[in-house]
């Protein structure tokens, strides 16, 4: 499982250049393909009572988007690099996946992204549909710090967070196929309060002892790999735990799977991998689990 | 017998621009709408030009570029780069592929950056296809 294609959905607004040239880091781990696509809202250039659908309107956020376009892939192009482009007029969510059928690609990324506040309320936000929708990893990039300054490699030192689930096994083959871009992992799986809280005290450390073998387990496999890897155990809420460990082990990157829930069981039970999504201050890399 | 033009480009207004250019100069306009497309029309069509955008979906024309100019049977065919990319950015790409293990390959026979006028395409493709 390489990362060679690279899809990159900007709207202009949220990632621009700066946020393209950090993931370049990719590229020793065999990145050699990127495709840009932006898509013109359809509301944007919509029809519109007296003035019908606005043509030239379409034709000057396409000029735009290709100028953009054109300046990125001549820097890129210089460097060895395979590029191309896309501009489309729609719903962004069902262009991506389209294009990154299209494409084959192996990574989307993309900023996080707000619907109107009813929609968000019914649908949730566009990366969360996102998310429930491909089966191809999503990067969604929230490249800047919170001091203004874009990291300049995501990919540095990864938080890896495991729940030992079969969409695990996907996460860890996508991790080891970073190396290269990689240079340190922190591997970590928390434990939920709740459940730990019903056990005897004998049986707690059973389960942690458990736990922290299987994490023993995964970091050999890194170590094997000749990735720099430490295992974590932590308790508590799992999103919560998730972005103090990436906080406390200074990553620059959440890394998780995703069980692929329904709309509404994510509604109501709520996801880990879609609120981090939403929240984190780092980039957060989602593998998928399951071909959906 | 007329000659054919394949033109390899994403945008369909320049196609329609190139398709009028070319008929009007008596040739046979064959369209192809990205790299991937154009790479398999040069192999069944055999054209005696093609006309190559660079940045388009699926395959650039760069790299169809690097390897039309690699393959034997089909390095001769002249080409002609119509693109918004510079040619600056087109010959450090050619020679960025080279530094990774590929062959050295020849300029095109003709590079324009768009926008190009009517007269000027018709010139070029007429001076190298007579």
């Amino acid at each position: 499982m390489k990362i060679t294609t690279m899809l990159f959905v900007s709207e202009f607004e949220e990632l621009w250049f700066d946020a393209l040239q950090s993931l370049m880091g990719l590229r020793k781990a065999g990145l050699n393909h990127v495709v840009f696509l932006h898509v013109i809202q359809r509301e944007k250039v919509a029809m519109k009572r007296g003035a019908g659908f606005l043509k030239q309107e379409e034709r000057k956020l396409r000029e735009i988007a290709d100028i953009r376009f054109i300046d990125w892939a001549e820097t890129l192009f210089e460097e060895g690099m395979e590029v191309g482009a896309h501009i489309a007029i729609g719903n962004v969510v069902p262009k991506i996946l389209s294009v990154a059928e299209i494409e084959k690609v192996d990574l989307i990324v993309t900023a996080r992204t707000k619907r109107g506040k009813l929609e968000e309320l019914f649908l949730g936000s566009e990366s969360s549909d996102l998310l429930r929708r491909t089966v191809r990893p999503v990067l969604i990039y929230n490249y800047q710090s919170q001091s203004g300054k874009v990291g300049e490699n995501p990919f540095e030192r990864l938080l890896l967070a495991l729940d030992w689930s079969v969409s695990s096994e996907r996460l860890l083959e996508y991790t080891l196929a970073l190396k290269g871009a990689v240079k340190r992992v922190e591997i970590m799986h928390v434990l939920s309060e709740k459940s730990i809280g019903k056990l005897s005290k004998m049986e707690a450390h059973k389960v942690e002892r458990e736990n922290k073998r299987r994490l023993d387990e995964v970091c050999d496999v890194f170590v094997k790999e000749r990735f720099d890897a430490r295992p974590h155990l932590y308790i508590g809420n799992t999103a919560e735990q998730i972005e103090k460990g990436a906080s406390e082990h200074r990553a620059t990157m959440i890394v998780l799977g995703t069980r692929g829930t329904s709309i509404w069981k994510e509604k109501w039970s709520g996801s880990v991998s879609h609120a981090l999504a939403e929240s984190s201050r780092l980039p957060v890399l989602v593998v998928p689990g399951e071909v959906k | 017998m007329a000659k054919k033009v394949l033109n390899v480009e994403d945008d369909p207004d320049i196609r329609t621009f190139v398709t009028t250019v070319l008929e009007e100069s008596g040739y046979i306009p064959i369209m192809a709408k990205d790299g991937e497309e154009g790479s398999r029309m040069v192999k069944e069509e055999k054209p005696d030009l093609i006309i190559l955008d660079i940045l388009m979906p699926r395959e650039s024309g760069i790299k169809m570029y690097h390897e039309l100019k690699r393959n034997p049977s089909l390095k001769d065919i002249p080409v002609v780069m119509l693109s918004a990319v510079s040619k600056r950015t087109f010959l450090r790409s050619q020679v960025a592929l080279t530094e990774f293990g590929d062959e050295t390959v020849p300029e095109p026979e003709a590079y324009l950056e768009k926008p190009v006028e009517a007269e000027d395409l018709a010139e070029i493709v007429k001076k190298i296809l007579g």
